[in-house]
């Protein structure tokens, strides 16, 4: 090892500094409500906006619920989730704007904490939009025909993509290394979203959409939610939503912690 | 020595508004990731609603359109307006962050430059926006039924909005200085559209959200556009669109004028 390298031993302890970047992006986010408050308002206009302005939808025939809150709670929840993620990305953002990455790159951290402080803070923020559209979900008149596992994977399926999401946008940013990635990272999101069995089914496609809804992997993690609100959870709708989230956070995971490396001094 | 500048009386506030609007379009152009959503995102939108909806113009309460793609054509310029207003906020909240806002108010430069000019840059990008939004619609077979005229409506509509609008996220960036804050209101944009008749007709809603979608003032506004689009040009139409933006600009400018006051006292 040469004299320019810090040894093993001079390394802050791993968790311990994941703990610190969380909770400092944890702190930042209660310190400044125009941050929080997007992520409380947002999922709840997602469960309310789809439900309103589509709801004329359910006319159409072979639609496969009566009440459109059935269908679009889950899209509601993993969009927020993925909401909750770009944030993260949006406070690395400004941690590069305002030089707080490049002091952290020659501090004696291991670089991986970097990414993975920002993703637990991810993880915590999906917690939030989750719970939101749940609780304006019954009041709507929500069905759980999967009982409580209907809300467990409801979870596991808005913290996973919002892990996902985080891993990419943080990649995004790190790449371009400002703020205005931001507005791409959006872009990305939506453009997952959109083209999914998110508000219609399979069957009222028409065209490119409904190719590319079938393998879009947003569609196995909104069915993954979406299961326990129109009949029983069950593992042949679990497993490839798991594998979409267990496969995007490895990948832009992977390739976040690539674009930090390039940024080391 | 004593070095005293003889400050905003020397420039005329509209010439400086104008070199500011052109820092502003130039400095927008120059970043085509702050531009480059505002096309993609409101086209990518159009594409997936108009294969998502396209069965939903045969039930008998939708209103007589050729395709769901001209039914959400205003929708979708004005959507990409709206982002693009957004990244007027995030521009300067920017300045604000680096310190550029400071180095203009201890400037030579009129206060009221710096506001105009910001806005006046996003009005002119947002013309240039809806323009090519409307080729890209005019390509795609879903061109407005009143021919140019119609489309020269939409776009003035669309400039005009933008200057609405932007005045939000301007607002937003002079209280918090914080681009990531200024970010944070355009979802709330696209939701303000979105409880509207923008991407469904109020027809087809019901119960307080039919309500609430019929009294949005986005409503008003692209209720008279998309007749502009499906049905022809009219001068009431016109009137009517750039009425309610008006109306909705009062507020907008109004809040972003005293949180620009606001930020003097600060600065």
């Amino acid at each position: 090892m040469t004299s320019t390298h810090v040894s093993e031993r001079e390394f802050a302890p791993y968790w311990s500094t994941v703990e610190i970047l969380t909770r400092r992006a944890l702190v930042r986010l209660v310190r400044m409500p125009s941050l929080l408050i997007p992520m409380l308002v947002m999922p709840a206009f997602f469960a309310v906006s789809f439900t309103g302005t589509f709801e004329g939808v359910t006319r159409v025939e072979a639609f496969p619920t009566d009440e459109f809150i059935n269908w679009v709670a889950a899209f509601a929840m993993v969009q927020g989730s993925i909401f909750a993620g770009i944030g993260a990305a949006g406070a690395m953002a400004q941690d590069l704007d305002n030089g707080f990455i490049d002091r952290l790159l020659v501090s004696p951290i291991r670089r991986s904490a970097i990414i993975v402080g920002p993703l637990v803070h991810t993880a915590t923020r999906a917690l939030v939009p989750v719970t939101v559209v749940l609780m304006i979900g019954t009041a709507s008149g929500l069905d759980f025909p999967g009982g409580v596992a209907a809300v467990l994977i409801a979870y596991v399926a808005g913290i996973g993509a919002s892990l996902v999401l985080g891993a990419l946008g943080l990649a995004v940013v790190l790449h371009i290394g400002n703020i205005r990635a931001m507005a791409i990272v959006q872009v990305l999101a939506f453009g997952l979203m959109f083209p999914s069995i998110g508000q219609v089914p399979l069957s009222l496609m028409t065209g490119w959409l409904y190719d590319v809804a079938r393998v879009n992997p947003a569609t196995n993690v909104i069915r993954m939610a979406r299961q326990g609100f129109i009949g029983d959870v069950s593992w042949a709708d679990t497993w490839p939503g798991l594998l979409v989230i267990a496969i995007g956070i490895f990948w832009f995971g992977g390739w976040a912690r690539w674009e930090l490396e390039q940024r080391a001094p | 020595m004593t070095a005293t500048v003889d400050r905003p009386r020397r420039m005329v506030v509209i010439e400086q508004a104008a070199i500011l609007a052109r820092r502003s379009v130039v400095n927008t152009w120059r970043q085509p990731a702050a531009w480059t959503p505002s096309i993609i995102f409101p086209l990518m939108m159009a594409a997936i609603y108009s294969a998502q909806f396209e069965r939903v113009t045969e039930l008998p309460q939708f209103p007589e359109v050729d395709s769901f793609l001209q039914f959400i054509l205003p929708a979708t310029i004005l959507q990409g307006i709206s982002f693009n207003a957004g990244e007027a906020g995030s521009a300067l909240a920017t300045d604000i962050e680096t310190g550029f806002f400071d180095r203009l108010m201890a400037s030579p430069v009129g206060r009221q430059s710096v506001l105009i000019g910001r806005l006046a840059g996003a009005v002119a990008f947002s013309a240039l926006l809806a323009a090519v939004l409307m080729v890209i619609f005019v390509v795609f077979g879903a061109a407005p039924e009143g021919g140019l005229a119609s489309a020269l409506a939409i776009v003035v509509i669309a400039a005009a909005l933008s200057l609405s609008i932007g005045g939000i996220s301007v607002a937003v960036a002079l209280w918090t200085g914080s681009p990531e804050a200024t970010q944070a209101v355009f979802p709330l944009t696209f939701i303000a559209i979105f409880v509207s008749s923008a991407f469904f007709p109020t027809e087809l809603m019901s119960g307080w959200y039919k309500t609430a979608a019929e009294a949005n003032p986005f409503t008003f506004i692209i209720d008279p556009t998309r007749r502009l689009a499906i049905d022809g040009f009219s001068f009431a139409d016109l009137g009517q669109a750039l009425f309610w933006i008006a109306v909705v600009g009062v507020f907008t400018l109004g809040l972003s004028y005293r949180a620009y006051l606001a930020r003097l006292r600060r600065s």
